[in-house]
């Protein structure tokens, strides 16, 4: 039973009476240095001084009428009782305006609040993309992407929930709680520590039942997670499932976590379903200590019936304050380690971007001198790689897979720093420029076709959105993508649907061979990006090309050697360093490595 | 959707009536408190003895409520909970029935939310309308009759104070539904920007994009903010709001209560019931509006869940049991096909007969209809004009059990599911012995790599196969589809990121070891597909020509365009 339950001025809205609870089992994450983490979290907090400070203020003002307002109804009631202590109208009147600004407080306080945590969580989400964008590609290699998704996204969000909810709870809370102790106290000390004791009763409760709770949770949790990992797996590589006829496993497997989920869920529920009526049985409880005592004191004369009114609202606001911070600390414990994990992101190195500006006009002579290179110490991956192109010379890197082609694009690209040597563009050391110089001379396709879920429009202007409508035709026309996108629903303004899907590889290679035209590039980098497409296709695409980058360098990586046959010259490599180099016919008649790549290709075949 | 809760009903029933106790037994102890203000401390001989009695009677009542809160809770709970069970199952398995283009036009995103979210939500609904509803329902009616047949004066004050707060929880409702869709849109774009600059870092800092991807990025993030903050300012008006009015009413009830006890109406323990009847009133009714978020929020799940159970798979089982097998020949006669939804005819009036234990090669142009070709053999998709045959008998009418075991196809883009690499192959043939899956492994050209692993065929594949390379993870899918033991096998342009030698030694050993299948190889190189018996060129939909190498050499310009292509041996063409 509730007596004048006077809800909690900032108490966040939840599902009904069990709603909070639910938060409260959910698993609890410690940080490692939760002093630290929590100093630089209130440092985003002492950007919004203003916000603070405004909802520190109302808090308090508020705190002071819903401590104070009772004391008035305890008055009207006395004076209904006996009418000889005065009027009941002004005690009405003062109550209702205590209550008034109760209210406008509370509103305000629930206004400063969200435009407090809103700016927070929108600066430190702000500053992480800042920061992810601007890491080395080392970092985002060697890194989870689900767990650099989930720090964006959850940690932040928890951090915002604190912010909003349970900052001005805490402090209220805890005002509240001294404030009623303190009014308490001036009236009865005795029935002050009376109540106190079934408050006690709920501490102890909710201590021993948390840590019940948090067990099944953290296991419903798992269990859950799990559960969508299932389904993520089994309808992304819906294919397979169906070509395998794996369905009926699938449904077997998912049914067996499905049903172990349920069994843990219903412990879970019921455990921390219970928490609602046995507080409610502890509040009721206290009720009764407070009538049988009240009652006691007020027939002995110590206290005035009034004030058993006033005392039980007060024991009311006083367990309240105790639940809430016993389950706040849950959530502060929760966001102080997602914010552990923001700054760990944020603490980390930014990319190397420093240099001066990029030689002009470039020609495009590219020259490695004697580069060594190893992604893990110890395990080298280039070994004194010395290469020479000349500007306007179509170059060809072949081997077999690791033998390091792509490294050498990711440390011209200075996607990854070289241990010793040189790498020169037009003669000049690439790291005496700046990566953004660097990157907009070099046109690149790599490997993985990726896309953005944007209009075909911005993906092909990706370089800059100043590129006109007719050069980005001529560019679809050259790389053979104008078909396919006019035959799209909306031509080029088209939607991408998560990030591409679907367009088939070879469409997807097709268009980011344009993006990379659409970039002017000096010179221009083919990461195996015509594997997927026909020859004939990337035969039109090569001529294209040659027109394109005359005069410029271009740097291919191929299987397929019909791609590369024409290069100026082809660099065959193993294991990281260059074994042959020369052009199509002059390494056909060394009858060496490139020989014997190019008889497999035709193998059986009469010339 | 009612149906899955014909199961659990009476457990849901047993569950409220719980419900009703336990709020009955909270509204009898104001009662109680009354009589133990007005007849123990007030009374003109104040009677202590009555205190302690009704004092004690009150925690036996209260303690009854308690267990009834508890089981009340475990009842819901058990029904709630299987009732989503059932509903997660279903929903999952429909899923797994599906044809491809109904997993294409849900998009995979969605399904994995229906199945997971969308579940949660339905089963929280169920369980806030038969805890919260029925609660609130009892508060509300047993509560205003409670406090009317108190003193019929405080009638007044309950006319005055619901319309309000009913209109103020049908205002809320009715703005958060819509906002709260719009935060979930803003929600998924601000995770789709940074889940594409996650995984796209390179392309954006090869085209030196940071700002402006830091542009786009918060400006999502702005967007994002801006409607959490218009949900959060609207929910925060509902509070305040609220208490006000509960406030005021309180004090009505004080004042009008103040006039009955001086006119010997009422006693003030009585009125001190009131106040705590007429906060039990309200309260519930604030629990209403949290209640209909769940509603609102769990009736549009519920929406979403019923596309996915309503539709029937487009795709179903024929009604011919045990075709023989007949070693696996593939007719198409006279196919045409577009996708659904489409309007660009992919595929214009094939024909073509691949004999048993032959291999046809199949090549064309991106687009030209490859991939669509050979996955209307399984039925993946099914063609909407003329028939595919498998030996002899249209597809339609196999089980489609029986139709898919007897293919083995390797897609184009190798699936791998998280597990170990074994686990993986294993797919193909559960239950194989460790000889087989090697003898596939070793064909497949993936033994070699696959013992140099550090745990050998039992190291773990990384999420979605992260840790091999493409070709390796090709490899891989092969093997699986060589374990099969099928009687044919399609690879759809399924080597394409292996090397020369490696492709040549695989597809060598397929000759030694499976010659027996009728095989489909879809490629985009010469080399492989002249050591087909027969290649099948594909052009805009069309076949332009059909017959070995040589003769394709002679009679086929398409053909020798790819040809010229590869070589280069005719120069460029004009």
């Amino acid at each position: 039973m509730s007596q004048g339950r006077y809800t909690s001025p900032s108490a966040p809205p939840s599902l009904g009476r069990r709603g909070p609870m639910a938060r409260m089992g959910m698993p609890v994450q410690k940080a490692k240095d939760s002093k630290k983490t929590l100093r630089r979290l209130t440092g985003y907090l002492r950007r919004e001084i203003r916000y603070v400070l405004f909802l520190c203020a109302a808090v308090v003002v508020g705190v002071a009428a819903g401590v104070m307002a009772p004391r008035f109804q305890a008055e009207a009631i006395n004076r209904i009782n006996d009418p000889t202590l005065g009027k009941l109208v002004p005690v009405l009147v003062m109550m209702l305006a205590f209550y008034l600004v109760y209210g406008a407080v509370t509103l305000s306080q629930g206004y400063i609040s969200a435009r407090l945590s809103q700016r927070v969580v929108k600066r430190l989400r702000g500053d992480l993309f800042k920061k992810i964008v601007n890491l080395p590609i080392s970092y985002i290699d060697s890194h989870s992407h689900g767990d650099i998704m989930s720090r964006m996204t959850n940690d932040a969000e928890n951090i915002s929930m604190i912010v909003s909810s349970s900052l001005s709870s805490l402090f209220s809370g805890v005002l509240t709680l001294l404030g009623t102790i303190a009014m308490m106290l001036s009236y009865s000390p005795l029935l002050t520590l009376l109540s106190c004791s079934t408050v006690l009763l709920t501490i102890l409760f909710t201590a021993l039942i948390t840590k019940y709770m948090r067990k099944y949770f953290v296991k419903r949790q798992k269990l859950l997670g799990k559960l969508n990992g299932t389904v993520e797996e089994t309808v992304t590589n819906a294919r397979t499932v169906t070509a395998y006829n794996r369905q009926k496993a699938e449904v077997e497997g998912f049914s067996k976590t499905a049903d172990e989920l349920t069994k843990t869920g219903i412990i879970a529920e019921i455990i921390g379903g219970s928490m609602g009526p046995v507080m409610n049985m502890l509040s009721n409880i206290s009720f009764v200590v407070v009538a049988v005592f009240g009652a006691r004191f007020a027939l002995s004369g110590d206290i005035s019936v009034g004030v058993i009114s006033a005392f039980i609202i007060y024991a009311k606001q006083f367990s309240r304050p105790i639940n809430e911070i016993a389950q706040l600390y849950g959530q502060i414990q929760t966001a102080i380690a997602g914010g552990e994990r923001i700054f760990e992101i944020l603490d980390e190195k930014e990319e190397d971007k420093s240099g001066g500006k990029a030689p002009r006009p470039l020609h495009g002579t590219i020259e490695f001198k004697n580069v060594n290179f190893s992604y893990v110490p110890g395990r080298q991956v280039i070994k004194n790689f010395s290469l020479k192109i000349s500007s306007g010379k179509k170059i060809a890197l072949v081997g077999s897979t690791g033998s390091g082609k792509t490294t050498i694009i990711n440390l011209l690209m200075r996607f990854y720093p070289i241990d010793s040597g040189e790498i020169l563009l037009d003669g000049k050391s690439i790291y005496d420029i700046s990566t953004d110089e660097l990157r907009n001379e070099i046109g690149i396709v790599l490997q993985d076709t990726v896309l953005f879920s944007d209009t075909v429009r911005n993906n092909l202007c990706y370089a800059s959105r100043d590129i006109d409508e007719k050069e980005m035709q001529k560019a679809a026309a050259l790389s053979r993508c104008d078909d396919m996108i006019a035959n799209l629903q909306d031509g080029y303004d088209t939607c991408l649907e998560s990030s591409g899907a679907n367009l088939s590889q070879g469409q997807r290679q097709l268009m980011t061979i344009c993006r990379a035209f659409l970039s002017h590039p000096s010179i221009l980098i083919l990461d195996e990006a015509t594997s997927s497409v026909d020859t004939r296709t990337e035969m039109d695409i090569q001529d294209a090309m040659a027109e394109l980058m005359k005069q410029r360098t271009s740097l291919i990586i191929a299987h397929r050697l019909s791609t590369i046959q024409d290069a100026d010259e082809i660099i065959v490599m193993d294991q990281g360093a260059i074994v042959e180099s020369g052009s199509h016919e002059e390494l056909l008649k060394k009858q060496g490595r490139y020989h014997k790549l190019y008889m497999t290709q035709f193998a059986g075949q009469e010339t | 959707m009612l149906k899955f809760l014909k199961k659990y009903w009476w457990i849901g029933l047993i569950g409220s009536m719980f419900m009703v106790g336990e709020v009955l037994i909270d509204l009898i102890q104001p009662r109680m408190m009354a009589r133990i203000v007005d007849e123990g401390i007030l009374a003109p001989v104040p009677d202590e003895a009555l205190v302690w009695r009704v004092g004690l009677k009150m925690i036996l009542v209260v303690m009854l409520g308690g267990c009834c809160g508890i089981l009340s809770g475990v009842f819901v709970n058990i029904c709630a909970q299987h009732f989503g069970n059932d509903l997660r199952k279903a929903c999952f398995e429909r899923i797994m029935n599906f044809s491809f283009e109904q997993t294409d036009d849900f998009t995979t995103g969605s399904l994995i939310t229906r199945t997971t979210s969308d579940v949660t939500q339905v089963q929280n609904m169920l369980s806030q309308l038969i805890r919260g509803a029925v609660r609130c329902m009892m508060f509300f009616i047993a509560g205003s009759t409670f406090l009317i047949t108190l003193n019929v004066a405080f009638t007044k004050v309950l006319m005055f104070t619901l319309p309000i707060i009913l209109l103020e929880i049908a205002f809320v409702v009715w703005k958060s539904g819509p906002l709260f869709t719009l935060l979930q849109r803003r929600l998924d774009r601000v995770n789709s920007v940074i889940g594409e600059n996650v995984a796209g870092e390179r392309v954006v800092k090869a085209f030196v994009q940071e700002k402006s991807e830091t542009e786009k990025f918060q400006k999502a993030n702005s967007d994002l903010v801006d409607t959490q903050f218009r949900v959060l300012i609207l929910l925060s008006w509902m509070r305040p709001i609220m208490n006000i009015v509960l406030n005021v009413a309180t004090v009505a009830v004080i004042y009008i209560g103040g006039q009955q006890v001086r006119a010997r109406g009422m006693d003030i323990g009585q009125l001190m019931a009131a106040i705590t009847y007429l906060s039990q009133i309200l309260n519930g009714m604030m629990m209403l509006a949290m209640i209909f978020q769940t509603i609102t929020r769990g009736i549009a799940s519920a929406k979403r869940l019923k596309e996915v159970l309503s539709s029937r798979p487009v795709i179903r089982d024929g009604d011919r049991e045990d075709v023989p097998l007949k070693g696996g020949s593939i007719e198409l006669r006279n196919v045409s096909f577009t996708y659904p939804g489409h309007h660009h005819e992919v595929l214009k009036h094939i024909n073509l007969r691949v004999e048993a234990g032959q291999t046809l090669a199949v090549i064309g142009a991106t687009g030209s209809g490859k991939s669509t070709l050979v996955s209307l053999i399984p039925r993946f998709y099914d063609a909407p004009e003329g028939s595919v045959l498998v030996d002899g008998e249209d597809v339609k009418r196999y089980k489609l059990d029986d139709l898919r075991s007897r293919i083995a196809f390797v897609l184009q883009k190798s699936e791998l599911f998280s597990g170990t690499i074994k686990q993986n192959i294993l797919i193909g043939k559960p239950g194989a012995g460790d000889d087989e899956i090697q003898k596939a492994a070793s064909c497949a050209q993936a033994d070699e790599f696959i013992r140099l692993q550090q745990n050998g065929y039992d190291t773990p594949v990384a999420e979605a196969g992260m840790s091999l390379s493409g070709g390796q993870k090709q490899r891989v899918a092969i093997s699986r589809a060589l374990l099969r033991d099928a009687e044919i096998l399609i690879l759809d342009d399924s080597t394409s990121a292996l090397d020369l030698g490696t492709e040549d030694r695989l597809f060598k050993a397929l000759d030694a070891n499976y010659g027996h299948l009728t095989r489909i190889i879809i490629a985009q190189r010469i080399a492989t597909v002249m050591r087909a018996d027969r290649i099948a060129v594909l052009d805009r939909g069309r076949i332009v020509g059909l017959g070995s190498h040589g003769e394709l050499m002679a009679s086929c310009p398409v053909y020798r365009e790819i040809y010229d292509s590869q070589l280069r041996k005719g120069g460029r063409r004009a």
